[in-house]
């Protein structure tokens, strides 16, 4: 049935820009305060106070709008958008309308159903947070705290673009990776520094026109976003395919039942009555300025990808998992420039490296140089892979010098033939019928004393000699 | 230029303004009249091209991003009618009770 | 002065001239706070400031922690801001004194100062009439000689309008002279602080303290505060255009004579006098009713009862408490202007309304450039069409009331300064004349006050 129907989404991603103080105040920007300490006349919205816009957060928002290949303009203006909300102190909130700071971009993002796709940017202006409402603190009170109001936004409006509740949220996490590796936002969802709204729609298959949209919001988690977005979709389809129409509404998600229901506010209080903010001049930005922002961007994720296939011979996919993360990357890098040859680097990184980031807070705890002289030891036969390993997790736990680990742990390959002799002769003592089958032909058993041999020797045997040793002592 | 009851009623929702039945008769007449007046601005033909005048500097100045809030001699305890735990209290949100949580 | 027992000495005759005019209802202060707050003020004022022991009182919109600042408005009854305002605090830098927080429209709503929540000021030659407003508790105070000057504010004409109607001098500098930050915002595009002096240099020198760049308003322009310019011998050279619209048939004949007076002196004076024509400048009253109530709507939004000011009733929830916080909260004429500018932001009226008459702002602005780009340096014009009316004349039309600024309101409009001089008396009742100049150039329309104030006889009839 769902086939029939095409689905198309949309996204709002308000994102919050990395400054240490507020978009129109110099309060602090930061996360966690007691409540209403970061506040002053301005965030408060007391009588006569009047904003002043930081200049850091125009820098953010111009390099996150280059970022996304938007068209900056050199002069847009701030608009009042007004509605009474008991956080929104002012009764309006200071955003971007009618003359955005940047229009007509695009992201690429590789769609689970269409290869790499592309999402258009329609928008992308500068505006300021609310404060927060508390319903459950107080009986029969709501609380207000007033220190995230004021904090600088970025709101990123693309086109009806989504084909899927999952190609959107693949497009989000691109986006994140970008802003991230811009350094423009933290993009934690749960801190609410990154939030999404999404207008949904769907159609029969082969119709041009859009079918009616709701608006779905209180996404608060990457965990939800696909699937608010499905319940919202297979929502329209049974209504549609039921006889009924749709209303165009907003839908709040609720995560606890994983379900839809309609806003109950009035249609009015969504006449937002814009117009320029008259105290704020325009927002006039040089040549200049735009310029050095694009300069303080750093290579994006996309390129970068491109880059690492072209110059360390990587697969499409590999390099996609290296350079996820700016920092993941930068220490890939830094490998491969220490020494390490760039295939095996890959693997290290792709495997020990971010195994155990993952379990220590993204932390690398290995220092690029340290992994670019652990493979080369093993490159030099001086350890065994499984060796290594356990260096890798030595060093990262207690630092220190793979060599000297490696030494102290009593893992350097053992490479001399008469101790090898040994434990052949050992081995092969011990396995007499084993030795009778490979004599009678087979040969492949060969690889089992190997084994055993690397077993008898706790790792330490170069299982290249122990090979060669084995063969010539089973030779007829 | 005549506003009707419904359209006062509609506004002043808008508005957040508890407009009784009373004055309605009297401020409805009062805004038409206003607004009547006022729209004679229409009257002047092809301002269509004109650019927008605002007073004031041409382009904002920026503020450094520190952290240095204009001073605030005391705070909102003292002037908030109802505050409690470092919060301001308003009665529940009601209509908006649809708020994220 | 520089010596602490005089600027004591300086406070408490303010604070008796003050009581002896207590029944204009110009001063919202209580006399026991005002006269603690004075003493104390004059203790700590810093002696080298060039307004050292000077009282100044205060127009109840513009923030000090001094004082309440109500707006003239129930809904900031008692509130006592936080901090002050950037003017406040450079009077006080100055050594200046606070005398007070005086009467207005709510909110400087309004032009006969009968809009405020505590009760109408008084004119003080004739206690039937208005002083004018928004700034009629400043402008009262200053012709009753209770202070030599005070602060007003101006969003169409709030300063020299009861200046005129009282017989004293009110400035209203170019917009971005003076910071905004503290003023209590009605207009945004159209406010500014002014200044009511009982003559055109207690006016200036006090302009010049609060004028000037300020870091906490991004439409107050980054320049040098104004310098006073010297009393000039003659005005040789000088080109004052007379803007024929401002002169219609219908003036009120003795303004004309006042105003013909006037322009005589000046010409007397040295000045080349030249007829100039302002095309739009019959659209704009219209005009400015729908910037200044639809940037009213919004900047009057903040005032909920959420976070300061008293609340009224119990509500049960947050929209009732808003409803009935504003509903009650403000005054009939606020709540007026506040829907109508609510009405002309709204969704099918924003383009017919706000979108032309922010171009009809650009034409004015326009008209005025002109006659400035052809050589001419100043505007004469009657600063009123009529002296003080009788109070309660125009309360219930608003429309007659709004017309009472149609003089004003172009400086505001073109964000050009303007200042008010009195030009003679209307049986019995002051009348001023008005001198509007380029933008940043008051220093140039003040020599011409200063010229006019000195030839001609403001206390005869004209
Ligand atoms: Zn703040």
């Amino acid at each position: 049935m769902a086939g029939a129907w095409e689905t198309v989404i949309g996204l709002e991603t308000h994102v919050q820009l990395r400054t240490v103080s507020k978009m129109f105040c110099g309060c602090s920007a930061a996360f966690g305060a007691p409540p209403n300490t970061n506040v002053c006349p301005v965030c408060l919205g007391l009588p006569g106070a009047l904003p002043v816009p930081n200049e850091h957060a125009l820098q953010l928002a111009v390099r996150a709008a280059l970022g996304l290949g938007c068209t900056v303009h050199p002069r847009s203006v701030f608009a009042r958008k007004n509605y009474f909300y008991p956080d929104l102190p002012k009764g309006y909130q200071i955003s971007q309308f009618e003359q955005p700071l940047a229009t007509a971009g695009s992201l690429s993002y590789l769609s689970p159903d269409r290869g790499i796709a592309t999402a258009t940017i329609q928008r992308l202006h500068v505006e300021e947070d609310a404060g927060k409402s508390l319903h459950d603190r107080f009986p029969k009170q709501t609380a207000i705290d007033l220190n995230r109001c004021g904090v600088p936004l970025i709101e990123i409006v693309t086109g009806p673009d989504f084909r899927s509740p999952h190609e959107a949220r693949t497009y989000l996490l691109t986006l994140k990776q970008v802003l991230e590796y811009a350094a423009i936002s933290d993009c934690d969802m749960e801190k609410g520094s990154l939030r999404v709204d999404a207008n949904v729609s769907v159609r029969r298959v082969g119709e041009t026109m859009l079918g009616t949209k709701t608006e779905v919001k209180n996404i608060n988690s990457f965990a939800y976003v696909e699937k608010a977005l499905t319940v919202e979709r297979d929502r329209q389809i049974a209504v549609l395919e039921g006889g009924g129409t749709l209303a165009p509404q907003t839908m709040l998600y609720d995560s606890k039942t994983n379900g839809v229901r309609p806003q109950r506010s009035k249609e009015e209080s969504h006449d937002y009555r814009y117009f320029p903010d008259p105290d704020l001049p325009p927002l006039v930005l040089t040549e200049q300025f735009i310029a050095e922002q694009q300069t303080l961007l750093p290579e994006l994720p996309a390129k970068k990808r491109e880059r690492f296939v072209e110059k360390y011979a990587l697969s499409v996919t590999d390099a996609a998992v290296l350079t996820a993360d700016r920092n993941v990357a930068d220490y890939y890098e830094a490998v491969v420039h220490a020494g390490a040859d760039a295939k095996t680097a890959a693997n290290w990184v792709m495997t020990e490296v971010l195994a155990d980031a993952k379990d220590h807070a993204d932390g690398l705890r290995v220092a690029a140089g340290a992994l670019a002289n652990l493979i080369g030891l093993v490159r030099g036969g001086t350890l065994s892979h499984q060796a290594a390993k356990r260096v890798f997790a030595e060093v990262a736990e207690r630092g220190g010098e793979p060599r000297n680990v490696a030494e102290a742990l009593g893992l350097v390959q053992v490479a001399d033939t008469g101790v090898l002799s040994g434990w052949v002769s050992d081995v092969l003592g011990a396995h007499t019928s084993e030795v009778m089958r490979y004599k009678q032909g087979e040969t492949k058993l060969l690889q089992f004393f190997v084994g055993q041999v690397m077993k008898a020797s706790r790792g330490k045997a170069d299982p290249k000699l122990a090979q060669r040793v084995l063969e010539e002592k089973l030779a007829p | 230029m005549s506003v009707t009851h419904d359209e006062v009623r509609r506004i002043a929702r808008l508005a957040e303004l508890d407009v009784s039945d009373e004055v309605l008769p009297l401020l409805g007449e009062q805004m038409s009249r206003i607004l009547e007046y006022v729209a004679q601005i229409n009257a002047v033909p092809a301002s269509e091209g004109v650019k927008p005048f605002v007073p004031g500097p041409d382009a904002v100045r920026f503020r450094a991003d520190e952290v240095k809030p204009w001073p605030l001699a005391f705070g909102p305890a003292e002037f908030a009618p109802a505050f409690r735990d470092g919060f301001f209290l308003v009665p529940k949100l009601g209509q908006f009770e649809d708020a994220d949580t | 002065m520089s010596d602490p027992s005089e600027a004591l000495a300086s406070a408490k005759a303010a604070a008796d001239r003050i009581v002896n005019v207590k029944r204009l209802n110009a001063c919202l202060t209580p006399i026991k706070e005002l006269r603690k707050s004075l003493a104390a003020q004059a203790s700590t004022a810093h002696p080298s400031g060039v307004l050292y022991g000077m009282p100044v009182a205060v127009k109840d919109n513009i923030c000090t922690l001094e004082f309440t600042t109500s707006c003239g408005s129930k809904i900031l009854e008692g509130y006592r801001s936080p901090y002050d305002a950037t003017a406040a605090a450079k009077l006080k830098a100055a050594g200046a004194l606070i005398a007070g927080k005086t009467n207005c429209d709510e909110f400087g709503m309004g032009s006969s100062t009968e809009h405020s929540a505590y009760g109408r000021t008084l004119h003080p030659f004739d206690k039937t009439r208005v002083p004018g407003g928004s700034s009629g508790g400043s402008a009262a105070l200053v012709a009753a000689g209770a202070v030599p000057a005070a602060l007003g504010s101006e969003t169409g004409g709030s300063v020299r309008q009861p200046a005129s109607l009282c017989g004293v001098v009110g400035i209203k500098p170019t917009y971005g002279r003076v910071s905004r930050y503290g003023l209590v915002a009605f207009g945004s595009s159209l406010d500014q602080i002014g200044v009511l002096g009982r003559s055109v240099h207690d006016a200036a020198r006090v302009l010049s303290v609060i004028s000037g760049r300020d870091p906490k308003d991004s439409t107050c322009e980054d320049r040098d505060s104004l310098r006073l310019p010297n009393v000039p011998e003659s005005l040789q050279g000088f080109v004052i255009g007379v803007p024929k619209e401002y002169f219609p048939q219908d003036l009120d004949a003795a303004v004309r004579r006042a105003c013909d007076r006037a322009i005589r002196l000046l010409r007397e004076l040295g000045a080349a006098v030249r007829e100039v024509s302002l095309p739009h400048t019959a659209y704009a009253v219209a005009t400015y009713y729908i910037i200044a109530p639809a940037e009213a709507s919004s900047n009057l939004a903040r005032y909920d009862g959420a976070r300061y000011g008293p609340r009224f009733n119990g509500s049960e929830d947050v929209r009732a408490l808003y409803r009935t916080t504003r509903g009650d909260g403000f005054g009939p004429e606020v709540r007026r202007r506040v829907l109508v500018g609510t009405y002309v932001l709204s969704s099918g009226y924003y383009d017919a309304y706000y979108r032309k008459a922010q171009q009809m702002r650009a034409l004015i602005a326009q008209d005025f450039r002109n006659v400035f780009d052809r050589g001419v340096d100043l505007l004469f014009t009657p600063t009123t069409p009529t002296p003080a009316f009788k109070a309660g004349e125009k309360l219930n039309d608003p429309v007659a009331m709004y017309l009472s600024d149609i003089f004003t309101v172009t400086a505001n409009i073109a964000g050009l300064p303007a200042i008010s001089v009195p030009i003679g008396r209307i049986k019995g009742l002051p009348i001023g004349g008005q001198l509007i100049g380029q933008a940043f150039l008051e220093d140039e329309m003040l020599e011409a006050a200063y010229a006019l104030e000195r030839a001609v006889p403001a206390a005869e009839e004209a």
